[in-house]
């Protein structure tokens, strides 16, 4: 009997602990309050990185205002913390019902790392659909898709036209050589023609990433396969290393702004607004925020210009986001209602425009007349485009080495062959 | 007059509650017993919840050092993988001797500033209340904010490079943070400014408790400042010392925030520590396994410096 009592109380004291570690850290299964089946309310949740409203939740406040019987609840998270809250809360069984997440594996909130883990429900026909062509690896295996495109993100430079010519611009740079002396021009009247957030990751690495463009991807489209075949490395291609001695060169030449090894993406839309630089390596949507601070400037999407004028011009275009379901939601009906309905060209449609992207439909026969994407248009059109590369990256190490190593290019830290070295050691 | 009466009755009050009126013993002795088990039943709670909090916590933590875990989905125990990786990678090594210098540095200068500023602001000083405030503020504002505040001091078009710009010396003027020579130094002077106030305050108590007749004593007998400071005040202060420089340690070692404010590391890794990259390898970019192998090391360091530096400052070996 005593022995008994003795074995409940250690038991007890087993179960205390873990049922408030439990407790503390969450682990109490998925939160979603719906009924299986027949619910008609979800929870979304996406990144913020501004008090600018979210295209996301923008598309689902539509959803609801056409479907006045559901409710969608929208979990915004902070961008900087958004790849470890959402995989936290996969792990803890209490994400969201509909996630956005990114294609490939590259990023902490890529799809092919959550598939893996089961973390990802399996979308339907209309999803499929709208997987870019030559993405489709990276939006699920086995003839699986686990992610639905909803726009077309170009990634090179967002350019301020009108601070340009007032700079003296009057036409954009053809070549590496044009762009260097306009770098030099501008800097010595106290201009850059690049803002650059250089104490930040994310847009160093875009840099060389925007750079490697034409030198390596151009030319060689599934380098990466290559790379992931062992067939090469980032130390052994000239195109790399090319790339990263014109981010020495660029510096040496001016091209950013003073003080650039230490700022941050505040100095990007502090320069393009201000019309103090011409240009940013930013993603093409931001065209649209930056419109919004600077209403008088106009802001075009551009490419790098390639090494020589006659070289095969190129620029990132892919779908960088992507609507995924949790595998573990209660809720998937009215999430898959929803995604069919945004998967509707009336729909991708609206999303891009709300963005300041290019749908994900129809882009072949999509006028790029004199908007923001006019100077890009010919390369889309014949094909001269991408995805990001880093999508196809086997982890988020390999760009976080690029990108510390670009930081380490521009205050003399580093040489390129450390930089290429240090990214073929993360790609493991 | 009054405190002698007082005392008196103390005396027999206390005389009374010692004695024991005969078969009274047994009773007291039970209840004594059922108030000790009452308090182990209290505590309960609160060890319960300091084992999940503390002890399961950082043994599951420590578990997952020897895997390759990435935060989601299945993992293999890998043995020593993630501890051989840290001391072949020239970042961590780099991360584990800026740690050892902030630490180390900031607790000098900081403890020494801090002395300085007690010994100033005990006595006489009239604005001395006025100056401990101003002293201590530091500590009690958030690391994070003022952090923030010090990058924007630091910054290209901040303050300092204003004001060399506008005395003629705009050479110097430089972005300071992501200067590779310089950015370990403002991360330094950020966390002495705020760690200063903190040790002061542990110095004024421990000068409250050094007698001001040995001083004045020491002073008739024809000791000068240096020596009275050397032999009567710093002996008086030693346990001050030894918390002082313990605590300055420990929270050195494992100091995070302002550097992750101010520089995030950078540039390319010039101060990044053990706690910045145990953040950046466990949930930026996906290696618990690797983060979790140097929180591990990163506490068997603290755990080591602490353990030294109390057996080098305690006064008396027996305490």
């Amino acid at each position: 009997m005593t022995q008994h009592r003795f074995r409940g109380l250690k038991v007890g004291v087993l179960a205390i602990p873990t049922a408030a570690a439990l407790a503390l850290t969450g682990c109490s299964g998925s939160t979603t309050t719906g009924t299986e089946g027949g619910s008609k309310e979800f929870s979304l949740t996406f990144a913020t990185s501004n008090t600018i409203e979210s295209p996301f939740q923008e598309l689902a406040e539509q959803y609801m205002a056409a479907h006045p019987d559901v409710k969608i609840t929208f979990n915004a998270q902070p961008n900087d913390s958004y790849d470890q809250t959402v995989r936290t809360q996969l792990q803890a069984g209490n994400a969201s019902d509909v996630i956005v997440t990114s294609p490939g594996s590259g990023t902490g909130r890529s799809i092919l790392p959550l598939v893996e883990a089961n973390f990802l429900e399996p979308l339907d026909d209309s999803a499929k659909s709208l997987v870019p062509v030559g993405s489709e690896a990276l939006f699920g295996k086995d003839g699986k898709v686990y992610g639905q495109a909803p726009e077309i993100t170009v990634v090179g430079m967002v350019a301020n036209e009108t601070a340009a010519k007032a700079a003296g611009v009057s036409e954009f740079p053809a070549d590496f050589a044009g762009l260097e002396k306009q770098c030099s021009t501008l800097s010595s009247s106290g201009k850059s023609f690049f803002a650059l957030a250089g104490a930040a990751a994310p847009n160093t690495g875009l840099m060389a990433m925007s750079l490697a463009a034409t030198r390596v991807y151009a030319e060689d489209p599934k380098w990466n396969e290559k790379r992931s075949n062992k067939e090469t490395t980032f130390a052994d291609s000239q195109g790399w290393k090319d790339s990263l001695e014109a981010v020495k060169k660029m510096n040496d030449a001016g091209c950013f702004q003073k003080g650039a090894a230490g700022a941050g993406f505040d100095a990007i839309t502090k320069g393009l607004a201000s019309g103090t630089s011409v240009a940013g390596f930013i993603p093409g949507p931001s065209w649209k925020q930056l419109k919004t601070a600077a209403a008088d400037s106009e802001f075009v999407v551009r490419a790098l210009p390639a090494q020589d004028s006659s070289d095969k011009g190129f620029v990132y275009a892919s779908a960088n986001y992507a609507f995924s379901i949790n595998a573990a939601s209660k809720n998937k009906e009215a999430a898959k209602a929803f995604l069919a309905w945004a998967a509707e060209p009336e729909q991708t449609k609206t999303f891009a425009e709300i963005d300041g992207a290019l749908p994900v439909s129809g882009l072949e026969s999509y006028d790029f007349g004199s908007g923001a994407y006019k100077n890009v248009g010919d390369l889309i059109k014949e094909g001269n485009y991408g995805p990001l590369p880093n999508s196809q990256w086997p982890n988020s190490a390999v760009y976080d080495a690029l990108a510390t190593g670009v930081q380490g290019l521009l205050t003399g830290q580093k040489s390129v062959d450390q930089v290429l070295q240090a990214m073929d050691a993360a790609w493991g | 007059m009054t405190a002698t009466m007082q005392s008196k009755t103390e005396a027999a009050d206390a005389s009374r509650r010692g004695r024991r009126a005969p078969g009274t013993a047994r009773k007291v002795r039970s209840r004594g017993g059922s108030l000790q088990f009452g308090h182990w039943w209290w505590a309960l709670p609160g060890i319960a919840l300091v084992i999940a909090i503390h002890y399961v916590a950082t043994g599951i933590g420590g578990y997952f050092a020897f895997t390759n875990w990435t935060g989601i989905g299945s993992f293999k125990v890998v043995g020593l993988a993630n501890f051989e990786a840290i001391f072949k990678d020239p970042t961590k090594l780099g991360a584990l001797m800026n740690t050892l210098f902030l630490a180390f540095s900031s607790v000098f200068i900081g403890n020494v500033a801090g002395l300085v500023i007690a010994l100033g602001l005990n006595r006489v000083l009239k604005t001395r209340y006025i100056l401990r405030t101003l002293f201590f503020m530091p500590v009690v504002l958030s690391p994070l904010a003022t952090a923030y505040i010090w990058k924007y001091i630091f910054d290209f078009d901040g303050p300092i490079n204003v004001f060399l710009r506008s005395i003629g010396a705009e050479d110097l003027a430089k972005p300071w943070l992501a200067d590779p020579q310089w950015a370990i130094w403002t991360v330094l002077v950020v966390l002495v400014w705020g760690s200063t106030g903190f040790a002061m305050v542990i110095f004024m108590a421990g000068l409250a408790s050094v007698p001001v007749e040995i001083e004045e004593a020491a002073a008739i007998d024809g000791a000068n400042l240096w020596q009275r400071f050397w032999n009567v005040t710093l002996p008086g202060i030693r346990p001050a010392v030894a918390i002082a420089t313990t605590l300055g340690i420990v929270q050195g070692l494992r100091v995070f925030d302002p550097i992750m404010a101010l520089t995030g590391g950078g540039p390319a890794g010039a101060t990044e520590t053990l706690a910045t990259q145990v953040y950046k390898q466990a949930f930026a970019l996906g290696n618990f396994g690797g983060g979790a192998a140097l929180a591990l090391v990163l506490a068997v360091i603290i755990l080591f410096f602490a353990v030294i530096q109390q057996r080098l400052t305690r006064s008396n070996p027996e305490d």
